[in-house]
């Protein structure tokens, strides 16, 4: 196991390296000049040109990867063009509320969606079963930012019930920092729930047809354990892969919903960073999530073990 | 107690029993003392001299002094400066500093930072640029004297170190003053009248600044950026909301004080909210340029740019960027803001009356026009912008041209409008942007009005006699005098088509109507500006 496990993290690097290129060739081929911002539109071209030279944009794309990756493996992002702060300070600056937005979703999506799923599969073709079937669709269907809104205008404005806007870092107290956070986790957390309960209904389906299940009912066991201990116990694996991929949705998700709900995280220092072109600050975003996305889905390979004795690495 | 606050307390209760003793959020103390603004944009860099865009502009004001302020008459008044002394031939500047003036660090504000200050700043500004070129000497005679002797008369000196226009002028101590012109300064230390909280500078999220106790106002009642910076506020935090309904909700939900740029869709909304004022934020307002390419087909020849001209409907672009409210937008046939003393429609005749296409036509034929594609980049993230494409799409169409539309966004825009390569090959034809009125009341800070060829601004119009205008305009001493040149200007930049003029138009902004002393123009001034 350990061993399995030195193995798939010492498999990162050359997966951190391929993004670095990908990342680092794509920036190069866009599009879009930092120093025309940061000049601004009162700048004259002269200026822009003088500005660009300063920031090093007129090195040929070799010199700068081969800069840049020595910056990296030293343990250094390097420096925003904008803020002039390091890249791994403005990255610290973000990850707490987006680490926030993503627990209480995912705890929200999980508390929520696998129940309703398990239901829906007990009472499978039932109204129960169709009215959920019917909201997991409406979750895909409907864009989290219309989500965003709905819930902002209907909470926040019209029945002043929880703020609209912002992060309180939980060091502040659990309340203030849940408060900014319900109505941007249900926003995000809609496409998810609808997500994890058609998943859990297909496969509670699939387990509850299962001979053993038929044999714990015929032993005299009462609904609850069976459906919640037999059956969902072994029907966890494809849960949790859903899960796990599910996180790379959320990072997608955050970076509207952060957007809409104006949380100070990664998702929006990556918008902010790519309409800017702060090549520096989007390279060192992606290699992080990237970073993040593999060490989710070694994770998600361990619980596998932790849930079914059959698997060994 | 209103809802939020029963919610509150209630769940504070709740969490504080169900989680075992989480304390419960104080509320939030001295907020009166607080100001919560939404800016116009993400302050991303903090170097007014180095970034020149508006809102890092906007925060320097609060950080960084100047030796002069325009009032709302334009006209430039002593701001860090006592006093000051001009020769009989103008030829020699002395300034005095008012005593007293102090920097965030505690250091005295002396005369060698105002001469690092203004050298620094004449590397990058256009009206900077000419002082340094005829500059003799710029030197500190003691603390709180400087002497600036130029080998030819400059009446304009006090307005260029007073102008809104950016990069100002502003006073930074000589350890940063020093820093490359061309590269970005690493402390913020000013003597204005609130210092900038580093630590609390989230960029993209919150930038924070508190009270100078050591700040030094004038006695001078406070009048756009001239006279006393009263400060009422311990605290002012600049919150980034890059999403207008967010900033929109926030302000109706009291979670911000004041919004800077509310789109005018939502103003409907805001204005019908009681506990919320909204009012026009500049009265100088903006103008909307379609700008051209001079280098390249089509628009090298002057009859193509003209036939555009002749068939530009200022209404309609106005229409679609600020809407049917026509108290908000104006047609304007000049380069200059209206209601400004140098005002002037002389020459603006080709863009009043009713629309010509079919001498558009005519002219385009004339040109010698046959369907060569005209490169239109259209940034469709700035609002403003992409209506003004749409409508651009639409006219060149209806006078026979043919549109190569490229839907992108500004940071694209920013960049290939720089490009002087054939349109076909990474160039482009036109492209939209708008002006600041504060920037178009005189040629010093309109520099999309300047002709001078290869160094002119995008487009790279060349045109002699814009340029004599310009010079001449410089060199004016009294006002009768500059409002004549700039008719003359108005009239030679409008027959050579510098860029079109889509036409004037005002932006709002929003507050909570406990807020007093907010005023018009073309900065959000926070000084005087106070909770009832």
């Amino acid at each position: 196991m350990l061993g399995y496990l030195l193995r798939r993290v010492l498999a990162t690097i050359p997966v951190m390296a391929i993004v670095a290129l990908f990342v680092f060739s794509l920036l190069y081929l866009a599009p879009g000049d930092p120093a025309a911002v940061i000049a601004g539109d009162q700048a004259s071209p002269e200026d822009v040109e003088k500005i660009r030279k300063s920031l090093g944009l007129d090195r040929p794309f070799l010199v700068r990867f081969t800069e840049w990756s020595l910056q990296v493996l030293s343990g250094d992002l390097g420096t925003s063009m904008f803020t002039g702060l390091p890249v791994t300070e403005l990255i610290g600056q973000r990850i707490e509320p987006t680490l926030s937005l993503m627990v209480v979703t995912l705890t929200l999506a999980i508390l929520v969606a696998v129940p309703i799923g398990v239901i829906a599969a007990w009472k499978a073709g039932s109204w129960l079963d169709r009215i959920v079937m019917a909201l997991a669709v409406l979750g895909f269907s409907v864009p989290v930012f219309v989500v965003g809104y709905l819930l902002a205008y209907t909470l926040g404005v019209a029945w002043e019930l929880l703020p609209v806007q912002g992060y309180t870092p939980i060091s502040r107290g659990f309340w203030p920092w849940l408060e900014n956070l319900i109505l941007p986790a249900i926003a995000l957390g809609f496409v998810y729930i609808a997500l994890i309960a058609r998943i859990t209904r297909a496969t509670m389906l699939e387990v509850l047809s299962q001979d053993y299940i038929r044999s714990a009912r015929a032993k005299g066991l009462s609904e609850r354990p069976v459906l919640f201990v037999h059956a969902l116990k072994n029907a966890a694996v494809p849960i949790v892969t859903v899960i796990g991929i599910g996180v790379a949705l959320l990072i997608g998700g955050a970076v509207v919903t952060e957007s809409v709900f104006a949380i100070p995280g990664l998702g929006r220092l990556t918008i902010d960073a790519i309409v800017r072109r702060d090549y520096p600050m989007i390279q060192g975003i992606v290699l992080m999530f990237s970073f993040v996305y593999v060490l989710v889905n070694l994770a998600v390979d361990l619980i596998y073990v932790a849930l079914d004795p059959r698997i060994r690495y | 107690m209103d809802r939020r606050a029963f919610l509150k307390t209630f769940a504070s209760a709740g969490s504080l029993a169900a989680a075992g003793g989480f304390p419960a959020p104080a509320l939030s103390q001295g907020a009166a003392k607080t100001l919560r603004f939404v800016p116009q944009a993400n302050l991303a860099n903090f170097d007014p001299v180095w970034g020149t865009q508006y809102v890092v502009r906007n925060a320097s004001q609060l950080v960084w002094d100047t030796l002069y302020g325009l009032d709302s008459k334009l006209q430039p008044k002593r701001q860090m400066v006592e006093s000051e002394e001009s020769s009989s031939d103008g030829l020699t500047w002395t300034f005095k500093l008012r005593d007293g003036l102090k920097f965030h660090d505690g250091e005295k504000v002396l005369a060698k930072d105002v001469v690092a200050s203004i050298t620094r700043w004449t590397n990058r500004d256009s009206m900077g640029l000419m002082l340094k070129a005829i500059q003799k000497e710029l030197t500190a005679v003691d603390d709180r004297t400087i002497k600036w002797v130029l080998a030819k008369p400059y009446p304009k000196i006090t307005y260029a170190l007073a102008k809104v226009g950016t990069p100002c002028c502003f006073i930074m101590p000589e350890r940063l003053a020093k820093t490359d012109p061309f590269k970005q300064i690493d402390e913020y230390i000013g003597s204005g009248p609130m210092r900038f909280v580093r630590a609390d500078w989230k960029p993209g999220a919150i930038a924070a600044f508190e009270k100078f106790k050591d700040y030094v106002p004038r006695n001078e009642p406070g009048e756009w950026w001239s006279g006393g910076k009263v400060m009422h506020f311990d605290r002012i935090e600049w919150v980034i909301m890059p999403d207008p309904a967010t900033a929109s909700a926030a302000l109706q939900n009291g979670e911000i004080d004041w919004w800077e740029t509310p789109i005018p869709d939502l103003v409907p909304v805001l204005k019908r909210n009681r506990n919320i004022k909204v009012d026009i934020a500049d009265p100088l307002g903006n103008i909307g340029a379609f700008r051209l390419n001079h280098m390249h087909p089509p628009f090298n020849d002057v009859k193509a740019r003209r036939a555009v001209q002749m068939a530009l409907s200022q209404e309609d672009y106005m229409r679609a960027v600020v809407g049917s409210d026509t108290s908000l937008w104006k047609t304007i046939p000049s380069f200059f803001t209206p209601g400004t003393p140098l005002y002037s429609e002389a020459g603006g005749e080709p863009l009043k009356g009713k629309r010509d296409y079919d001498g558009a036509k005519k002219l385009l034929a004339e040109a010698g026009y046959s369907g060569l594609p005209v490169t239109c980049l259209v940034a469709q993230d700035q609002a403003p912008l992409k209506a003004m494409g749409e409508i651009t799409a639409d006219l060149l169409k209806k006078i026979g041209m043919t549109v190569d539309f490229v839907a992108t966004d500004w940071g694209t825009v920013g960049q290939r409008r720089a490009s002087k390569n054939q349109p076909g090959q990474g160039g482009w034809g036109m492209f939209h942007t708008w002006h600041a009125g504060a920037d178009c009341v005189n040629p010093a800070s309109h520099i999309a009005v300047r002709a001078s060829g290869e160094k002119a601004w995008f487009g790279w119009p060349d045109s002699p006699e814009v340029e004599k205008e310009v010079a001449a305009w410089y060199e004016a001493k009294s006002l009768d005098e500059e409002k004549t040149i700039i008719a003359r200007l108005n009239k030679a930049a409008m027959e050579h088509v510098v860029f079109i003029p889509t036409g004037f138009y005002y932006g709002y902004q929003a507050w909570r109507s406990n807020l007093e002393g907010i005023s018009n123009g073309p900065l959000p001034w926070f000084w005087g500006v106070k909770k009832a």
